[in-house]
């Protein structure tokens, strides 16, 4: 237990830190591109004086380090604060609205649209890895069972003609082909589950390639470990030992997988395909603030999505060294 | 413009001086599949060179009188418009290989800059080691906790996007996995026999770095460059398509993709038919890379 609170205690420090400097960063390059929120948030018929008045009410007129000690102060006490652009109702107002008082009351909270568009996220995701891990796990053992023989290079050309599908590309391609032509299944918004399978689907066949690839490799190196002909000697069957031993150890890698290389490429393809299909998730959400220069919903999306990069990594390390005691930390 | 070429050919040039490099090329030459790859990469570079001055046709010149053509490759009718023609008139084939060139050379250059920045910072925290080598291992591990792609979108999205600017992101966004590997590679070069002896006979340690120490770490990262490439245009076009990447009139791929969705049900080939190419090409490239990615292993394993 020892071990395990020493492990979490440094990992957390640590990953606190990387946080922190990632909020920095995003916050810093917020404020230093060319564009007065102000301007976003008022619209652009508003006169210079309202607008340099809210702006120092709002305290955006202070040194960058300053507004973000605040920020992260009120971070702190969980307040993500209030999107610039979008109104307590849902709508959007776009800065388009000539109101000559800003009232953050009426805007909606940043938290509040995440804790929306977060279930949609990880209904996709959760979605995503289930059809990835149905397709690559059956061809993954195969070919690393028969590893050099024809399934291994089956499953090779399909990991490398997978990998070269550029998910924008697919992903219209399928909205054309199953949805708009045959019919078979809708492509765009949500409003049921059947509108998560075709992103999932995109996102499948993107997360595959990576499974196959480290199973195969994973399987057929435990294979030609020691173990597996002394435990045949000892009278074990072949098939328990692959079973029972073998696909146990080939874990390892995969959780590795799994946890550092899925959630990173998960976490950006996700964003780019809840774009094309016009899914009500976080990377939606995310991408429309970066037009409309929403800072708080950028700034709070991106300090989420470190915090599940590191928190991944935490547990995914964690895991490693508990299933396997010679990798220390 | 040569850029293509730099993918293989550089990596033999180092390869040629360098026993590693000289079998891992050699080995991975022999296999069908880079040949292939090598064969669709180089044919596809050769037309987007020459192709559009083939045919005489402009990629950003309108003609609305030959706007919405069919593909001339499945209705004879409408040639020389291979590809077809989009909303404006103008010829998908010729955008398609302007697009190819561009992708393919934000891909290349942002690899190369990935690459150097990786080895760098990695030889430095190998070879100089102590609270330097710490810091920058640390900083290198905090990068993979990064949402890059987010951080990608935040810049591109807030500043106006520039070729250069996005070579810019996809470096910041890759050279961490170099980092690594230089840093493993050089750890255990530096305790070798010859780089002793380069010191003894008075080599600098910026001489040893850059001449005995830095063509070791090609052959082991060479895949994954190749594979960075396909990756990086993919990205390039992802980002076209959300409309932050390189801005038109410029044709990428991104813009192309994008522009088509609009008129998806009626000209269903302005999206995929372009995006068939860049999937063929990326197919060659992951061929490639698949190949060089076997023959280190094979090597790593002292099969053969």
């Amino acid at each position: 237990m020892l071990f395990a609170l020493d492990f979490f205690m440094r990992r957390i420090a640590q990953g606190l830190i990387i946080v922190l400097l990632v909020a920095l960063l995003i916050f810093t390059l917020l404020r230093v591109v060319p564009g007065d929120p102000v301007r976003i948030m008022l619209g652009p018929m508003v006169s210079p004086s309202v607008a340099e008045q809210t702006a120092k009410e709002m305290g955006l007129r202070d040194p960058v380090l300053v507004q973000f000690g605040r920020y992260v102060g009120q971070i702190a006490q969980g307040d993500f604060g209030r999107s610039f652009v979008r109104s307590a109702q849902g709508a959007s107002t776009g800065g388009t609205r000539a109101a000559d008082t800003f009232n953050a009351a009426n805007r909606a909270s940043v938290i509040g649209l995440i804790a929306t568009a977060v279930p949609y996220s990880l209904l996709l995701a959760g979605l995503a890895f289930v059809f990835a891990l149905a397709l690559a796990v059956p061809i993954g053992i195969y070919a690393g069972l028969r590893s050099g023989k024809w399934p291994d290079r089956f499953a090779l050309y399909l990991s490398s003609i997978f990998v070269s599908l550029p998910n924008i590309w697919l992903a219209l391609v399928l909205i054309f082909l199953v949805s708009a032509k045959a019919g078979w299944l809708p492509a765009i918004g949500y409003k049921g589950f059947s509108y998560a399978i075709l992103p999932a689907i995109v996102l499948a066949v993107e997360l595959a390639p990576v499974f196959i690839r480290s199973i195969a490799v994973s399987v057929s190196g435990n294979l030609m470990e020691a173990y597996v002909s002394v435990g045949q000697i000892r009278g074990l069957s072949r098939s328990r030992m692959i079973v029972f031993h073998v696909f146990r150890n080939s874990l390892i890698p995969l959780l590795n997988t799994l946890g550092i290389q899925a959630v990173g490429v998960l976490l950006g393809s996700l964003f780019l395909i809840e774009y094309v299909f016009n899914f009500p998730g976080v990377g939606l959400l995310m991408i429309n603030a970066v037009f409309q220069r929403d800072f708080p919903i950028i700034q709070a999306i991106s300090i989420l999505a470190c915090v599940v990069l590191v928190v991944v990594n935490i547990l995914v390390d964690f895991a490693a060294t508990t299933i396997d005691r010679r990798l220390q930390y | 413009m040569a850029i293509g070429t730099d993918i293989d050919p550089a990596g033999t040039a180092v390869a040629r001086k360098r026993g590693p490099g000289t079998s891992l090329f050699a080995k991975a030459w022999r296999t069908a599949d880079f040949k292939i790859g090598f064969a669709i990469v180089l044919g596809l570079l050769l037309l987007s060179v020459i192709g559009p001055y083939l045919l005489n046709l402009s990629p950003t010149q309108f003609n609305v009188s030959k706007k919405f053509l069919e593909p001339g490759l499945l209705d004879g009718a409408n040639m020389p418009y291979l590809f077809g023609t989009d909303q404006l008139g103008r010829d998908l084939f010729s955008r398609s290989l302007i697009g190819l060139r561009n992708a393919l050379f934000i891909g290349v250059v942002s690899v190369i800059g990935m690459f150097i920045v990786g080895s760098a910072i990695g030889m430095i925290a190998g070879y100089v080691g102590g609270w330097v080598g710490l810091v920058l291992m640390r900083l290198t591990d905090a990068q993979m906790s990064i949402p890059v792609v987010i951080l990608a979108i935040t810049i591109l999205g807030v500043t106006r996007p520039t070729p250069l600017t996005i070579i810019l992101v996809f470096i910041l966004a890759g050279w961490p996995a170099y980092a690594r590997v230089a840093r493993s590679v050089t750890l255990s070069e530096r305790r070798r026999e010859y780089v002793r002896a380069a010191k003894i006979l008075g080599a600098s340690d910026l001489r040893i770095l850059l001449v005995h120490i830095a063509p070791n770490i090609l052959p082991p990262i060479a895949f994954v460059a190749v594979l960075d490439v396909a990756k990086m245009m993919i990205f390039e076009a992802a980002l076209g398509f959300i409309g932050i990447g390189v801005q038109p009139p410029t044709p990428t791929f991104g813009t192309i993709i994008a522009d088509g969705t609009k008129y998806l049900m009626n000209a269903w080939w302005i999206t995929t038919v372009p995006g068939l190419l860049l999937a063929l090409s990326l197919c060659g490239i992951n061929f490639m890379g698949g190949a060089l990615e076997r023959s280190r292993n094979k090597i790593l394993q002292g099969v053969e």
